[in-house]
């Protein structure tokens, strides 16, 4: 198993896509499906790729860790200045016609990427330098930052900003009308998806060691939202296993298809054919568990103990309406 | 900008837009009839194209299960590009099945169907790229060869050529859009599938068959989505399996500035954005791709209805 790992190249992977989910979850908290995450992690990873081979000059040796921190920050704060300016108009809309603009909103931040000279062109930027030896090490990084943002997440869940994202994601008019403003909501649920987004997008610059415009495109907009629904999206848990578990999924039939012993034109397919499985298992995991692998009932038995009513309660409804 | 030069574009964006077109039709069908965007559309798309290919008797590549294949059949391309839309509409009606057809039995969230349709169409894709490999497969010379020579604008010296290829494109997308229109205006089954449309409770008990009308309409959508993948196919060239995962975004901003499900509209923004592609200048041509994008933030902003829509009167 050790050689799957290929150096932890593929739990970082795991641990980003988690996070990456985690963005998406954001704005949906408050009934908004928005798809704009692979538009602010290519932002955020080209804020960092930018920095830190054209403004910090490394001295030969490892890239200081605090130089990526810095950049991460910086990261965040550019995609979160970016998501008001875009939020702002863009949350007037509502269920698909959001997921539209946003999807436009990737398209146009691609293709400026694709031309302007700042990003590299087409080519993008390569020889990003490295604070560490072996891509293990990046878990120092990762694991934190991946529990920071869910305990961070569980916590919003339960104070008052939480809550009223809960009351827009059921009901927008029934919770405007009881006080609570829903433009600013929304645009905060977003901001708050893009500045991890990016955040994310500033480290997996440095991960990859190359950043370019394939980073940010629909195809990516369109494996975090099942990652979110295929994982669940009721619980910030979920997109947490279905980011790990759909990143993980194509390697893990490629690892089947090494074991031997497989007739050769099953491991041929296994090998080469994974990514149909993968579609497959998608179009059959929204089916057979509509509500994702894991929900909130997962929870209750022990959430009921603690307090008389569940925290899941009112929200199990359908996850976004149009 | 000369007269000719002029001309030529204007043609140049008549050609682009009239595959828009018929490509977006396909989306806002299927939109019209069920309230789901198919994301699969465009994996149809790419479909059609192969299908064309491989009727006319071309050969595969170095790649792929299927690799150097020589296909025994050899039709004439007109009766290729009608059998590979009509293998094009079978196999958007087989994604109905299976993507579709679970999740509306069971009332689910659309934004699930979004989903299982889009596993659908990174299945399609991958399955193509696991047949034939991921090369870019360029249409025989020879099938354009029995038609006339392009029309040439300007002198002598300085022609303003416009290719027979964009002539045929222009010419399949009007029959296509007019044969649709009087499909959807003129005939039951267009009486039925507008009712469906308005409202599927009441035309069920009215007694339509919804579940044969929505078959037929993703019949009809993969019909459409198959032409406008072999006559792109044929303009460019068919460049791999992830050929139709740009060309049916660029789908998704027509359909929004026609106005979600709405048929005219769909035409009418097809050509706008066709002939606005053509007229970026020379120097601004890398950000071709954007103004499709571009235009479909802004009309969301503007006017989420459509060109040609109606105000929606949000209901409490």
């Amino acid at each position: 198993m050790a050689a799957l790992y290929n150096n932890g190249f593929l739990l970082i992977s795991m641990i980003l896509a988690a996070m990456l989910a985690l963005s998406l979850y954001l704005p949906l908290m408050a009934g908004q499906l928005s798809l704009a995450s692979p538009g602010f992690y290519a932002l955020g990873g080209y804020t960092a790729a930018i920095m830190s081979t054209r403004f910090f000059s490394p001295t030969g040796g490892a890239f200081p860790v605090p130089y990526v921190l810095a950049e991460m920050a910086v990261a965040g704060v550019v995609c979160g200045v970016v998501a008001i300016v875009v939020g702002i108009p863009a949350l007037r809309l509502r269920g698909i016609y959001l997921a539209l603009a946003t999807i436009a909103f990737v398209e146009i931040l691609r293709v400026l990427s694709l031309n302007l000279e700042a990003t590299g062109g087409a080519v993008g930027i390569f020889g990003i330098p490295q604070p560490f030896a072996a891509r293990i090490e990046y878990l120092w990084i990762a694991g934190p930052l991946l529990l920071l943002s869910m305990f961070l997440i569980y916590r919003l869940e339960r104070i008052r900003t939480g809550r009223a994202f809960a009351a827009i994601r059921e009901d927008e008019l029934a919770a405007a009308a009881m006080g609570i403003d829903p433009t600013y909501n929304k645009v905060l649920a977003f901001t708050l998806g893009a500045i991890l987004a990016g955040v994310v997008g500033a480290l997996s610059a440095h991960v990859l060691n190359t950043w370019n415009a394939r980073q940010g495109t629909f195809d990516n907009s369109i494996n975090y939202l099942a990652y979110v629904l295929i994982g669940g999206s009721r619980t910030f848990i979920g997109p947490v296993v279905g980011g790990m578990t759909l990143t993980a999924l194509p390697e893990l039939l490629r690892a089947v298809a090494d074991v031997g012993g497989l007739p050769v034109w099953l491991a041929e397919f296994l090998r080469n054919g994974r990514l149909i499985i993968f579609g497959v298992l998608i179009a059959l995991g929204t089916i057979f568990f509509p509500q994702g692998m894991v929900t909130p009932e997962l929870f209750e038995g022990r959430r009921r103990r603690r307090r008389v009513e569940p925290a899941g309660a009112g929200r199990t409804r359908d996850s976004a309406k149009p | 900008m000369n007269i000719t030069l002029l001309l030529q574009q204007i043609l140049n964006g008549l050609a682009i837009g009239g595959v828009y077109a018929i490509f977006a039709l396909g989306y806002t069908l299927v939109f019209s009839i069920l309230r789901i965007i198919n994301f699969a559309h465009g994996a149809v798309f790419t479909l059609g194209a192969y299908f064309t290919y491989v009727l006319i008797g071309s050969r595969f590549g170095f790649n792929g299960v299927l690799a150097n294949l020589a296909v025994p059949i050899s039709l004439p391309f007109p009766v290729a590009l009608l059998l590979g839309a009509i293998l094009a509409g079978l196999c958007s009606v087989v994604v109905e099945r299976l993507a579709f057809r679970p999740l509306r039995a069971r009332g689910a969230d659309p934004l699930l169907t979004l989903v299982s349709s889009l596993g659908v169409a990174v299945a399609i894709v991958n399955l193509i790229q696991y047949l034939v490999g991921a090369e870019i497969y360029t249409f025989p010379a020879r099938i354009l060869g029995g038609l006339p020579v392009a029309i040439n604008f300007g002198s002598d010296t300085r022609p303003v050529p416009v290719r027979t290829v964009q002539i045929i494109i222009f010419a399949v997308s009007m029959v296509i859009v007019v044969l649709l229109t009087y499909l959807i205006n003129g005939t039951n089954v267009g009486r039925a599938l507008r009712a469906v449309s308005e409202d599927a409770t009441t035309a069920s008990l009215l007694g339509i068959n919804t579940d044969r009308l929505i078959l037929l309409t993703f019949f009809l959508s993969g019909f459409l989505g198959g032409i406008a993948g072999t006559l792109v196919g044929m303009s460019v060239s068919i460049a791999g399996p992830y050929f139709g995962i740009a060309f049916g975004l660029k789908g998704l901003a027509v359909i929004v500035l026609g106005g979600l499900g709405d048929i005219p509209g769909a035409v009418l923004a097809g050509f706008i954005i066709g002939l606005a592609e053509s007229f970026v200048p020379a120097q601004y041509v890398a950000y071709k791709d954007a103004v499709a994008f571009a235009l479909l933030f802004i009309m969301l902003l503007v006017r989420p209805q459509g060109l040609l829509g109606r105000a929606v009167v949000q209901k409490v």
